[in-house]
């Protein structure tokens, strides 16, 4: 998963989800309100016609019984009728408006008071009848309309509404997870695969195929730009691999160089300090290297160089270390297991294999030969540069001997 | 017109069931020392409205056989659609019957009530007798006494054997039937 943004921002599914929320919410109460509005409209319509045609209902009925001016009659030819819903009180009054008599729905609670006030909302005026004997009115029926129908109608209806938000939130729930699946999952692999590449560096990994077309479009310009990065990552890397490698190391020889030396000695030192043991330094100069240069060119300088820094690796041991300083110097930084008849035999075997000829780029096969100063940590030195001075001192005594015994030169070979 | 229906349908309906106790025709004002002259009138006037004859007549010929002792106020009338009421005393013989199409039967014996019932039946005459107590004289209808006010009973055997249609609402207004 992608990381949160700090400042929390709204999620494709939360906006998806909103926005399918709402436009449900508005469907279902828009419908629900219209529905119950128009039902309700409807009711009373109808409810309006039953109450006239109980109205003359009771007319008809109680006629004989006003006619004979039989209260009890009347109020027996009412309490047939008024038994039927939707009927909150009947009253039959005489031409003047006295009433003969009246009949009420029983209530009293709170359930009644709620509905007489809908009745006076609803039914603000009664439905109206005359008693007539032949043409003459001789009372009059008002029948007033009880709303419980409506009520228990609206109350149905406030029902099911809730049902259904309730059932629409789960849908839209359902829905954006569907959504997720379907639209955000592919966007958050595309998220996946370049927060792996920022993170991990990972410029293998690919966008797969979503199955919606913008977005496959999408992964598939993302995929090329991926692969793209990837080839330039790989030459990066080697280059930097190559930079990094030649660096600390001598471009002609292989050897460590010059700065590479001096952290390796300075390591010996410290690393001998603490253990107390010794460790010997070895400072190498090529015979007579300028004449090789002015003689056979550069070339088979660069040559005599190579030549002498693949000897000198191969004549010490793997936990000996070698350096090319500068020109034709070399040193060795000898571990510190050892007498110094050791050091000697180590020396012994450098100039052993310094026999060996190499071929210069003439053709011609060629030897060189060393002049080595050696210093001991800690008789000749306690620290780097005293060594170092130790060494390149015993070096010029080596080769003012040697020059003194007899030059040595390039062997003619031919 | 609708509700009227024919008695002898209706006997079938109704005779099962006990009519209903009605309460009574208040007795209002009587000036000639007769407590139940106004609530007798009344009482005829509004049977008579729920009579129907099987040809309309007009005017309906009112009579009153024998000395009646709550007749004093019958007859004069205007029904509500528009009839003219006569009344006419008549003796107490079925030969002095021709013409009428009420008959209101006074003090008489109850053989001699049930003479003239029995003279009338089936022939469109509507009866209603003044002192018939048992129930007795055969007449559709007949007026009961109480402490206060005046309602009546209702034969529907003698009813159903007029000759005439009676509304079935009156039923629910009669006291008690035989």
């Amino acid at each position: 998963m992608a990381p949160k943004p700090a400042n929390k921002l709204p999620t494709l599914r939360d906006l998806l989800a909103r926005a399918h929320l709402r436009l449900i919410l508005f469907t279902v109460v828009l419908a629900s309100a219209s529905l119950m509005l128009s039902g309700v409209l409807v009711i009373r319509a109808y409810a309006q016609r039953n109450l006239e045609l109980m109205a003359r209902t009771v007319a008809y009925t109680v006629e004989p019984a006003v006619v004979f001016q039989d209260r009890q009659a009347i109020m027996d030819g009412m309490t047939s009728v008024g038994a039927a819903r939707g009927i909150d009180r009947l009253e039959v009054c005489d031409p003047a408006g006295k009433t003969l008599a009246r009949w009420d729905r029983p209530h009293a609670d709170l359930r009644g008071r709620v509905v007489s006030t809908a009745n006076a909302l609803i039914w603000p005026e009664p439905a109206r009848a005359d008693v007539t004997q032949g043409n003459t009115a001789i009372a009059r029926v008002k029948v007033y309309g009880n709303s419980g129908g409506i009520l228990r109608y609206l109350l149905a209806a406030t029902v099911i509404a809730l049902t259904c938000m309730g059932l629409t939130v789960l849908a839209t729930r359902i829905l954006a997870r569907r959504l997720q699946n379907e639209v955000i999952a592919p966007l958050d692999h595309v998220a996946e695969v370049a927060h792996a590449v920022r993170q991990e560096r990972a410029f293998e990994k690919r966008v797969p195929a979503s199955g919606i077309a913008e977005i496959d479009r999408f992964g598939q310009d993302f995929n090329a730009l991926l692969a793209e990065l990837q080839g330039c990552q790989a030459g990066f890397t080697s280059e930097n691999a190559e930079l990094q490698r030649r660096a600390p190391h001598d471009g002609l020889t292989g050897l460590g160089n010059r700065a590479l030396f001096d952290q390796k000695l300075a390591e010996a030192v410290a690393e001998s300090q603490r253990s107390s043991t010794a460790f010997a330094l070895l400072y190498l100069d090529v015979d007579r290297f300028k004449q090789v240069n002015d003689l056979f060119g550069h070339s088979s300088g660069d040559a005599a160089l190579i030549a002498v820094g693949e000897r000198l690796r191969g004549a010490i041991r793997h936990i000996d270390a070698v350096f090319r300083l500068g020109g034709d110097e070399f040193s060795v930084v000898l571990a510190p297991l050892f007498n110094r008849a050791h050091v000697d035999g180590m020396v012994e075997r450098i100039r052993a294999a310094m026999q060996e000829p190499f071929r210069l780029p003439n053709g011609q096969l060629a030897t060189a030969s060393l002049s080595v100063g050696v210093a001991v940590f800690p008789e000749d030195g306690t620290d780097a540069e005293q060594l170092l001075s130790r060494a390149d001192a015993a070096m010029y005594r080596d080769k003012q001997n040697r020059h003194q015994a007899g030059p040595e030169g390039t062997q003619d070979d031919a | 017109m609708p509700g009227y229906l024919r008695l002898a349908t209706a006997l079938a309906v109704f005779s099962s069931a006990p009519l209903q106790a009605a309460a009574d025709m208040p007795l209002g004002s009587t000036p000639a020392g007769d407590p139940y002259g106004g609530a007798a009138a009344r009482t005829v006037k509004a049977i008579m409205e729920y009579a129907r004859w099987n040809e309309r007549r007009d005017p309906l010929v009112l009579c009153v056989a024998g000395s009646a002792r709550h007749a004093a106020q019958l007859g004069g009338w205007r029904m509500a659609d528009g009839r003219q009421v006569q009344r006419r005393n008549v003796a107490a013989s079925v030969s002095a019957l021709g013409g009428c199409d009420v008959l209101y039967l006074g003090q008489l014996a109850i053989p001699a009530q049930r003479q003239l019932t029995a003279a009338v039946r089936g022939r469109g005459v509507l009866t209603i007798a003044e002192a018939d107590p048992g129930n007795s004289s055969e007449a559709m209808f007949a007026l009961a006494y109480q402490p206060n006010a005046l309602s009546f009973r209702l034969n529907i055997d003698a009813v159903s054997r007029s000759g005439l249609r009676i509304d079935p609402r009156v039923l629910r207004v009669a006291k008690g039937g035989s």
